[in-house]
């Protein structure tokens, strides 16, 4: 097996955590921790990618740096969201926060 | 040489691996975040073995320094740990699709990695840091010019979402 298909599968073995993960938490905050996971997984299959093909490496590990940008963006947004909704239900478990307004 | 890369590889592989069911799997919130930290070291060190000191430590100083810190924050301000949220465990029905969900897409994909090799140089190639920030001021500028207004943009956001007024509504 190449080394390219050894990081793969290591990629695939963190996307394959946080999918589970956020299928089957019931708090937002372990959805949040899976979605990291998965984040993480994409990162490290483009670096490995681009670092081992003959690729354009330094598009690689910018894109990888673009991809960890938007993670702290979606940390910061999704962390305001589940404060605003804990105070709101007094929970933050996803069966309770279920009801629209109307 | 080789083979000591080799055995690092499997160790990063190991701590990336029981990381990611710890922060899956564990009942309590910060024990989760313990194998999310874990694993997020873990990938540090794989950007290390492919040759990218500059993502590897990029990686511990946003992830671990940066986001973990952020769901801590999460976990403390909305009291998730103690209620116990995640306590009873998930019903056997939802774990089950759970389960299929994932060996699903990970067989499609583990498939196709496996059956479908790409051609592979074998080493590593070295970027330097120069270049990456030539790169960032140069022809991906604009990516790089989003990206701050994209933050900005959800820090704001952030600050006007959970701003608690004072004297009532």
């Amino acid at each position: 097996m190449s080394p390219l298909t050894l990081y793969q599968l290591v990629a695939l073995i963190l996307l394959m955590a946080g999918l589970f993960g956020i299928s089957q938490r019931r708090s937002l905050v372990g959805m949040l921790i899976s979605v990291e996971l998965m984040l993480n997984g994409a990162g490290l299959s483009i670096v490995a990618a681009s670092q081992l093909t003959p690729a354009n490496a330094m598009l690689g590990q910018l894109g990888t740096l673009f991809v960890m940008g938007l993670a702290a963006a979606e940390a910061t947004l999704v962390l305001a969201i589940i404060v605003v909704i804990a105070r709101r239900f007094g929970t933050t478990k996803t069966s309770v926060v279920s009801t629209l307004k109307g | 040489m080789e083979d000591m890369a080799k055995i690092v590889f499997g160790a990063y592989a190991l701590i990336i691996l029981c990381g990611s069911i710890l922060a899956v799997g564990a009942k309590s919130l910060v024990r989760a975040m313990v194998g999310l930290i874990a694993t997020l070291l873990g990938v540090s060190g794989m950007y290390m073995l492919l040759n990218a000191q500059f993502l590897a430590l990029m990686q511990i100083l946003i992830y671990v320094g940066a986001v973990c810190v952020l769901i801590f924050f999460a976990i403390m301000l909305t009291r998730a740990d103690s209620g116990g949220e995640e306590a009873e465990s998930a019903p056997l029905r939802q774990n089950l699709l759970a389960l299929t969900a994932v060996l699903s897409v990970g067989g499609i994909l583990g498939w196709l990695v496996l059956t479908r090799p790409l051609a592979t140089t074998g080493v590593p190639v070295e970027v330097s840091i120069e270049k990456l920030g030539l790169g960032l001021l140069g022809p991906y500028g604009l990516a790089f010019e989003l990206i701050s207004v994209v933050l900005l943009v959800s820090m704001a956001g952030a600050v006007l979402l959970a701003w608690e007024r004072r004297n009532g509504k």
